[in-house]
């Protein structure tokens, strides 16, 4: 398997202000990965350095197999998160500037441009400014920039903020196109969902640290055994109170909850189905199953974890049984 | 290159092809050259011709046959001087030993054309009038007359003037209290349409008659056998032109033109310099705030779009400098006085455009990609406005001694070097040879660091928003690796 992007001990600060430190990062030809992490985290900063926008302190960046990405630009489809259009400029002049930049030849440029209009359903506006467009429209313009020039790899920072639901819709299908024809793809998002649905890898960083990293298959793996639901059979309060020492068992949580089932918190690499079967043994059940864990619950964890900061769910973790009414967020 | 040579021409296609920039830009030397063009014909155009007379009342009862001379002379009505150059044609065609009946064809056809000049002219037929004149009746008269061009063969001839001369204007001078001679005025009235070339004329006319009329009276003068004319020779104060002596030669020296030329050479300069370095800034800040620069800097590299930015920007001051200063030129063709301005010189000029362009651009790209909006750019632009405000100040005592200590001292501040440079060359006085390639170097070596700093600023700046930088933080933007 060849690398796309192949990063090695990269550290960047700015000032006092670590951005990035110690990371390491490889992302495969052709997969179609998402870039996770709070705001912050330096998600943005990584891309740049990918883009070779800025420069890392040390460490070391192979982009398509290049020593850095200005040897390698036009193989590199970019959307930045900070993205604009001219506004005094027209629709058609605009991209056939950025295609002309990113080396398509200018016989080539006018039909390639039209065609792209085409397909996200703009083919009127190839003559008006681009001020005259709408939001939602200016982002399409903007994915066709970053595409136009048939790029092997395409680095999306955040393409779907400020998307309504029909263009989420529309970005979701031009984003699975250039990875079925082959493209590699590396988006970053806050939207979980985009990535759970889309992505084949995942990997998030948090303060500068990467803090996640592989298939979405393996990490949901890691964090499946993580937890069981528990519906009993007559008072959730006692049952919880039988099962709280049961063995493997750190918390019960959902205790106070209206719907009476109960979420049994279980450490890193637990047998879950001995504590199923332990479980059925102490109390009466309606129904028993391994929660399935969603990115979101992931990516919560993970910040809540490394950061310093305590939520409900944090102090459960730590121990002890505690009324909540958040622990149900994954069903 | 190819990229940065995209990116240049974008630059001077966003701003050239705007109507703002052809209107303020191009349009304004045309109108200037228009409205020249048009005073110099204007200036040149004859007043429209009229035909009149004017009464001329003479208290003094002497001054009137000298007037009267004056204002015919003034007049070129009669028929005798198309005759005269009708003559004096024959005269030239015979001594060329042609025919005479060619000669005489000559001789009539150039009559005919004397003539014909002279119908189109104005003429006022001067009429004396004695001291018991009705000089309120002769003012009516004015009042009602209807103005007629030349040629209108209608009704009797309009009064347009009356020139009323007392005899105090022509003997027995007052005293002023300090003891000198005062002779009295005349008063001139005129019809309010006479054109006032016409007014001007007769008024200088009617002035020298009186003068003549003093002279020619004067019995001391008579006595010495002065006439009015050896009088009039005796007055003129010899004025020559000054003529500037060189190496090359003798040449007219053209005085104060010669000082405008280091102001002329400045402003072409500093216009053309800043126009583009404004420019510049408002395009780098325009694109920051459109959120337009990363996405070219996922296709260029910073240093590429500064560059391109800079060499676009620098093509528009260039057509600039070449509009104005290609007018300057051409007005001193024109006033053929372009001796002033050795094409070696404006072949400097260009280059000193090209270093004090390539440090103000710089510096201009620099704040620009620095700040958000153009009002943060206020403070940042202290030191390009300080480099470019200095040289006015400078003008004057650089011009007057262009190889003073002060003049060479200045010409070797980095930065300040072009503009001084550029002054020193307007002035008469040539600067020593190795001045040239000494100041070309150091302005390139300024130029060079220029960019280089510029450059780093860009690089961060551009993707730096929120609370602008003040003057440490570029120090240290530029410091970082």
């Amino acid at each position: 398997m060849t690398t796309a992007i192949d990063i090695r001990g990269v550290n960047k600060r700015f000032g006092p202000k670590v951005a990035v430190e110690a990371l390491d990062l490889t992302i495969p030809t052709g997969s179609l990965c998402g870039f996770i992490g709070p705001n912050g985290a330096g998600k943005t900063t990584t891309i740049r350095m990918v883009m070779s926008i800025i420069f890392p302190d040390s460490g070391q960046i192979r982009v398509l197999g290049r020593e850095s990405a200005l040897e390698s630009k036009d193989r590199i489809g970019y959307l930045p998160e900070e993205r604009g259009v001219y506004k005094k400029m027209r629709v058609g002049e605009f991209l056939t500037y950025i295609a002309r930049l990113k080396g398509v030849h200018a016989s080539a440029t006018e039909n390639l441009v039209r065609g792209w209009l085409e397909k996200v359903g703009l083919p009127e506006v190839y003559r008006k400014k681009c001020e005259e467009l709408s939001k939602g429209m200016q982002q399409k313009i903007q994915f066709i920039a970053a595409v136009i020039h048939k790029p092997d790899m395409v680095i999306l920072d955040e393409p779907f903020s400020g998307l309504d639901p029909v263009n989420r819709k529309l970005l979701r299908s031009l984003i699975d196109e250039q990875h079925r024809e082959g493209r590699t793809i590396i988006f970053s998002t806050h939207a979980m969902f985009e990535a759970e649905s889309l992505c084949d890898q995942i990997f998030m960083i948090h303060n500068g640290r990467k803090v996640l990293d592989g298939s979405l298959q393996q990490i949901t793996a890691r964090y499946d055994n993580r937890s069981l639901l528990i519906e009993p059979v007559g008072d959730t309060r006692e049952a919880a109170a039988r099962l709280a020492d049961l063995g493997q068992v750190q918390a019960v949580a959902g205790t106070g909850s209206s719907r009476g089932v109960l979420e049994l918190l279980l450490p890193d690499g637990a047998d879950a189905q001995g504590a199923m079967a332990a479980a059925l043994g102490r109390v009466a059940l309606r129904r028993i199953e391994i929660k399935r864990v969603s990115l979101e619950e992931v990516f919560i964890e993970l910040v809540e974890r490394t950061s310093g900061e305590r939520l409900d769910r944090s102090v459960l973790a730590a121990g002890g049984v505690a009324a909540d009414s958040g622990a149900e967020g994954g069903e | 290159m190819r990229r940065t040579l995209l990116v240049a021409w974008r630059e001077f296609r966003s701003v050239v092809f705007t109507k703002g920039f052809l209107i303020g830009v191009l349009l304004v030397p045309v109108m200037i050259g228009v409205a020249i063009l048009g005073g110099t014909l204007a200036a040149r155009a004859k007043p429209p011709a009229v035909q009149g007379r004017i009464a001329v009342v003479d208290a003094s009862g002497t001054a009137s046959e000298a007037v009267l001379k004056r204002l015919s002379s003034g007049n070129a009505g009669e028929g005798d001087v198309a005759e005269q150059v009708g003559k004096l044609a024959a005269d030239q065609a015979s001594r060329l030993n042609l025919p005479e009946a060619q000669s005489k064809q000559i001789a009539q056809a150039v009559e005919q054309q004397a003539k014909q000049a002279q119908a189109s002219r104005t003429s006022l037929t001067p009429e004396a009038f004695g001291p018991d004149a009705d000089i309120e009746a002769l003012k009516k008269e004015i009042t009602v007359a209807q103005i007629r061009a030349t040629g209108e063969q209608q009704g009797p001839t309009p009064l347009l003037a009356l020139a009323v001369i007392p005899a105090g204007a022509v003997r027995d001078p007052a005293r002023t209290p300090e003891g000198r001679l005062a002779y009295g005025q005349f008063e001139l009235f005129v019809h309010p349409q006479l054109d006032f070339e016409i007014q001007e004329s007769l008024r200088r006319s009617i002035g020298r008659g009186i003068v003549d009329t003093r002279l020619a009276s004067d019995s001391r003068l008579r006595a010495g056998g002065l006439t009015a004319d050896d009088i009039r020779a005796l007055m003129d104060t010899p004025s020559p032109r000054p003529i500037s002596l060189s190496k090359d030669g003798e040449k007219t020296s053209l005085g104060p033109l010669q000082l405008m030329i280091p102001f002329a050479f400045m402003i072409l300069l500093m216009m053309s310099v800043m126009t583009g370095g404004a420019y510049l800034m408002t395009a780098v800040v325009e694109e920051k705030g459109s959120r337009v620069m990363e996405v070219l800097l996922s296709a260029v590299s910073p240093m590429q779009l500064m560059v391109g930015k800079i060499v676009g920007q620098m093509c528009v001051a260039m057509l600039m400098l070449g509009v104005f200063g290609g007018l300057g030129v051409a007005g001193l063709v024109a006033a053929a006085a372009i001796d002033l301005v050795p094409l070696y010189k404006l072949a400097w000029l260009v280059v000193y455009f090209f270093l004090a362009f390539f440090v103000i651009a710089s510096m201009m790209a620099a704040v620009g990609s620095a700040v958000n909006e153009m009002r943060e750019a206020q403070t940042l632009q202290t030191p390009v406005m300080a480099i470019v405000m200095l040289p006015w100040l400078l003008v004057m005592p650089i011009s007057r001694a262009p190889n003073s200590g002060l003049a060479t001292a200045l010409s070797f501040v980095p930065g300040l070097s072009p503009f001084v440079m550029v002054i020193r060359l307007g002035g008469s006085d040539p600067i020593p040879t190795w001045q040239y390639p000494a100041t070309v170097v150091l302005g390139v070596a300024t130029a060079v660091f220029a960019a280089w700093a510029a450059a780093k600023i860009f690089r961060i700046g551009v993707l730096m928003y929120g609370k602008p930088p003040d003057f440490r933080t570029l120090i240290r933007w530029v410091r970082m690796a």
